[in-house]
C-alpha cells in the first residue's frame, strides 16, 4: 500500500481530514477493532513467517499418521496423505493474503485514477461510468471462469479476476469523493489561486479521499480472501499441490465422513481472518469518520 | 420523467451492446478449437471444415457477430457445439432451477435481513442490536460455500434430515422441492441477508430521526404503526436498490451453490461450457445473465427515481 502513504502532507487538507493521530486514538479505544487488528497482525505474521512457524513442511506426507483427528503432535489433524493440516493452513493463509493484497493493489491502481478522472471531467465520467457498469454486468465468477479458461487456473488468474472485480467499486467510491471534494471551498480557493488540474487532483483531492479509500480497501480485503478461497475451491485459482485454504476445503469434500475436521478447520481459519478484517474495517470507518460512529 | 427515462434507457442499450461485443470477442480469445472439440482428435480436415461451415465459424468475425445478434433477437442462440442441442433449450431447462434458487434465497435474505435490521434500529444500544449486528458481521465473514459444506456435514451426514444434493421442481412436488432447496437457499441468502440487514438498520435509524416520523408520533400513532407504516416504508426503497445492486453477487453465489449441491442450473451450465469450450453455450448464458442484470438494474433505477427523485443512485457490489 505504498501509494497510500505518500499523501499526508497537504496543508490545505487539514480542515477536512480529521487528525490521523486522533483517529488512531479513537480506533484504539474500540475493543472490537483492536481485537480485529491484533488477530489480523498475528495472521499476517504467521503467514509471512510460515516456514519458521509451521511445525512440518506443508507437503511432507506421513503414511503412518493418515487421517488423524487433531492431536498433540498434529494440532489441526492430518489429511489422507498424512500431511500436517496446521502447516498447510499456515502456508494456505500465505497464498490467500498474497492474492488479497495483490488484488487490492490492482483494483486501486486502476480504479482510483479512473475514479478521479470520472469525478473531475464530465466527458471522462460518461466513458468511465459506462466501463464500470459493463464490468459490473459480468458476475464475478462468470468473469473468473472465462479468465481461467483463457489463462489457465493459477495464482495470477485468481489475482486478476479478484482485482478486476474490485475496480468498479473503487471507481464509484473515488468518483463520489472527487465530486464531493471538488465542490468544497478549499478546492475552489486552489482553483482561484490558479492551480492546474493535476495539482488539484494530486495535492488537494486525492489526499482528502485517502481516508475513504483506506476504508474501502479494508472492506475489499475480506471479499478478496473469500474470492480466492472460492476460486481455488472450484479449481479455477491456485492449483494443488500448492497449499490454499480453498483447495484444502475442496479436497475435504469427499472425505466428509472419515475426516470432518479437514473441512471444518480451514473454514474456521478463513472466518476468523475475514471477521477480524471486517471488525478492523468497521473500526477504521468509525474512527476516520466520526459522523458514522454509533454513539 | 422523459428527460430522465430516455438517456437512462439509451445507457442500458449501450451497456448491453458493449457486453455482447466483449463476450463475443472474449469467447473467441479462448484457447482450443471448438470444431476439433466436437469432431474429436481423429477428425479429418474435411470433417473439420464441414463443422466450421455448419456453425458459421468460417465467416469473418464481424459477420459472425452481426449474425449472432440478429439471431439472438429472434430467440435463437445457436446450437451447443458439445451436444448439438439448441442453446436456448438448455438455458430454458436451467433457468427455472436458478430462478427458484434465487427467488427463495432473496426471500430468505429479505425475511432475515429486514427483520433483524428493523429490530436493530428500533432497539438501539440493547442486546437485540448487538445480536443482530453480530449475525450480520458473521454473514459477511463466513464464505457461503463453506457454510454450504458445514450444512451438508450437519444436516445431511451427522443428522440426516435434509438431502445433500439434487433438484426437484416446485411444480412436480412442492414439499420435496422445498426440502431440496432449503439449504442451498439459506446458504445463498445468508450473505445477502447481512447486507440487507445493515442497510435496513441505517436507513431505519435515519428515517426514525426525521420530522415526518416525529409528526406521526405527535399525532398519537402507536410505536408499531410509526415503525411499520412510516419509517419502514421509506427504508424499503433503499433495500430494493441494494437487492438490485447485489444481483451480480447473487449470480456468482448461485454458481458456487449449484456446484456444492449439484443443482442443474445456470452455474453448472456455464462451468461445464467453459471447460468443454462450448462457445455458443457460454455466449448464450452470459448474454441472458447480462440482459437480466441490466434489465433489473434499469427497473430498480426507474422505480427509485419515481419514488424519490432527489436521490442519486450509487453503490458497490462485489
Amino acid at each position: 500500500m505504498t501509494t497510500l502513504d505518500v499523501v499526508t502532507v497537504d496543508s490545505g487538507a487539514e480542515t477536512v481530514v480529521p487528525g490521523r493521530r486522533r483517529a488512531l486514538r479513537r480506533l484504539l479505544r474500540n475493543p472490537l477493532a483492536v481485537t480485529g487488528l491484533v488477530i489480523v497482525t498475528l495472521a499476517v505474521l504467521a503467514a509471512v513467517l510460515a516456514n519458521l512457524v509451521a511445525p512440518y513442511p506443508p507437503d511432507r506426507t506421513d503414511f503412518a499418521a493418515v487421517l488423524q483427528p487433531p492431536t498433540g503432535a498434529h494440532w489441526f489433524g492430518t489429511d489422507e496423505l498424512g500431511r500436517d493440516q496446521l502447516s498447510r493452513v499456515l502456508f494456505g493463509l500465505r497464498s490467500s493474503l498474497l492474492v488479497a493484497v495483490l488484488a487490492i493493489v490492482v483494483s486501486l491502481a486502476v480504479g482510483v485514477p479512473l475514479g478521479l478522472a470520472a469525478g473531475f471531467y464530465r466527458i471522462a465520467d460518461r466513458v468511465v461510468s459506462r466501463f464500470a457498469d459493463t464490468l459490473l454486468a459480468f458476475p464475478f465468477l462468470v468473469f473468473a471462469v472465462g479468465l481461467a479458461a483463457i489463462l489457465g487456473p493459477s495464482l495470477f488468474t485468481a489475482t486478476t479476476a479478484i482485482g478486476v472485480a474490485g475496480i468498479p467499486a473503487l471507481i464509484r467510491v473515488t468518483r463520489g469523493e472527487t465530486l464531493r471534494l471538488r465542490g468544497l471551498d478549499f478546492v475552489s480557493g486552489a482553483v482561484a489561486d490558479g492551480a492546474s488540474d493535476p495539482v488539484l487532483l494530486w495535492r488537494h483531492i486525492l489526499p482528502n479521499a485517502v481516508n475513504t479509500l483506506i476504508v474501502q480497501a479494508t472492506v475489499a480485503a475480506p471479499a478478496a480472501i473469500i474470492g480466492e478461497a472460492v476460486l481455488s475451491f472450484l479449481g479455477l485459482g491456485i492449483r494443488p499441490p500448492a497449499p490454499s485454504l480453498g483447495i484444502m476445503l475442496s479436497a475435504a469434500q469427499p472425505l466428509f465422513r472419515q475426516g470432518p475436521w479437514l473441512a471444518v478447520i480451514p473454514g474456521i481459519c478463513i472466518v476468523v481472518v475475514t471477521l477480524s478484517l471486517n471488525l478492523l474495517g468497521d473500526g477504521l470507518r468509525d474512527a476516520l469518520d466520526p459522523r458514522e460512529a454509533p454513539r | 420523467m422523459g428527460r430522465y427515462l430516455i438517456p437512462r434507457l439509451l445507457e442500458s442499450v449501450v451497456t448491453f451492446v458493449l457486453v455482447t461485443i466483449v463476450v463475443f470477442i472474449g469467447v473467441r480469445a479462448l484457447p482450443g478449437d471448438p470444431a476439433r472439440a466436437l469432431a474429436g482428435e481423429e477428425s479429418t480436415p474435411e470433417q473439420l471444415a464441414a463443422i466450421r461451415h455448419s456453425f458459421g465459424l468460417d465467416q469473418p468475425v464481424p459477420v459472425q457477430y452481426l449474425r449472432y445478434v440478429g439471431n439472438a433477437l429472434h430467440g435463437d442462440l445457436g446450437r451447443s457445439s458439445r451436444t448439438g442441442l439448441p442453446v436456448a433449450d438448455s438455458i430454458g431447462h436451467a433457468l427455472p432451477v436458478t430462478l427458484q434458487l434465487a427467488v427463495f434465497a432473496i426471500a430468505v435474505a429479505a425475511l432475515i435481513g429486514v427483520g433483524a435490521g428493523v429490530v436493530a434500529a428500533v432497539r438501539r444500544r440493547g442486546p437485540a442490536e448487538w445480536a443482530a449486528n453480530s449475525v450480520a458481521l458473521l454473514g459477511l465473514s463466513v464464505p457461503s460455500f463453506w457454510l454450504g459444506l458445514m450444512g451438508v456435514l450437519v444436516f445431511a451426514i451427522a443428522y440426516p434430515v435434509l438431502p445433500a444434493s439434487g433438484y426437484v421442481s416446485v411444480f412436480a412436488d412442492p414439499y420435496e422441492s422445498f426440502r431440496h432447496l432449503l439449504m442451498p437457499a439459506v446458504v445463498l441468502g445468508s450473505g445477502l441477508a447481512a447486507v440487507v440487514m445493515r442497510q435496513t438498520r441505517s436507513a431505519m435509524i435515519e428515517a426514525l430521526g426525521t420530522d415526518y416520523v416525529r409528526t406521526a408520533k405527535a399525532k398519537g400513532l402507536s410505536g408499531g404503526q410509526v415503525v411499520i407504516g412510516h419509517a419502514l416504508r421509506n427504508s424499503l426503497i433503499v433495500v430494493t436498490t441494494i437487492v438490485g445492486l447485489q444481483l451480480g453477487g447473487l449470480i456468482s453465489g448461485a454458481v458456487v451453490t449449484e456446484q456444492i449441491f449439484v443443482l442443474p442450473g445456470f452455474g453448472k451450465l456455464i462451468i461445464d461450457a467453459v471447460f468443454t469450450r462450448d462457445y455458443p453455450m457460454i455466449q448464450g448464458v452470459v448474454l441472458v445473465t447480462a440482459t437480466a442484470y441490466i434489465g433489473i438494474n434499469l427497473l430498480v433505477d426507474l422505480l427509485y427515481s419515481v419514488i424519490d427523485p432527489r436521490v442519486r443512485v450509487g453503490g458497490t457490489v462485489l
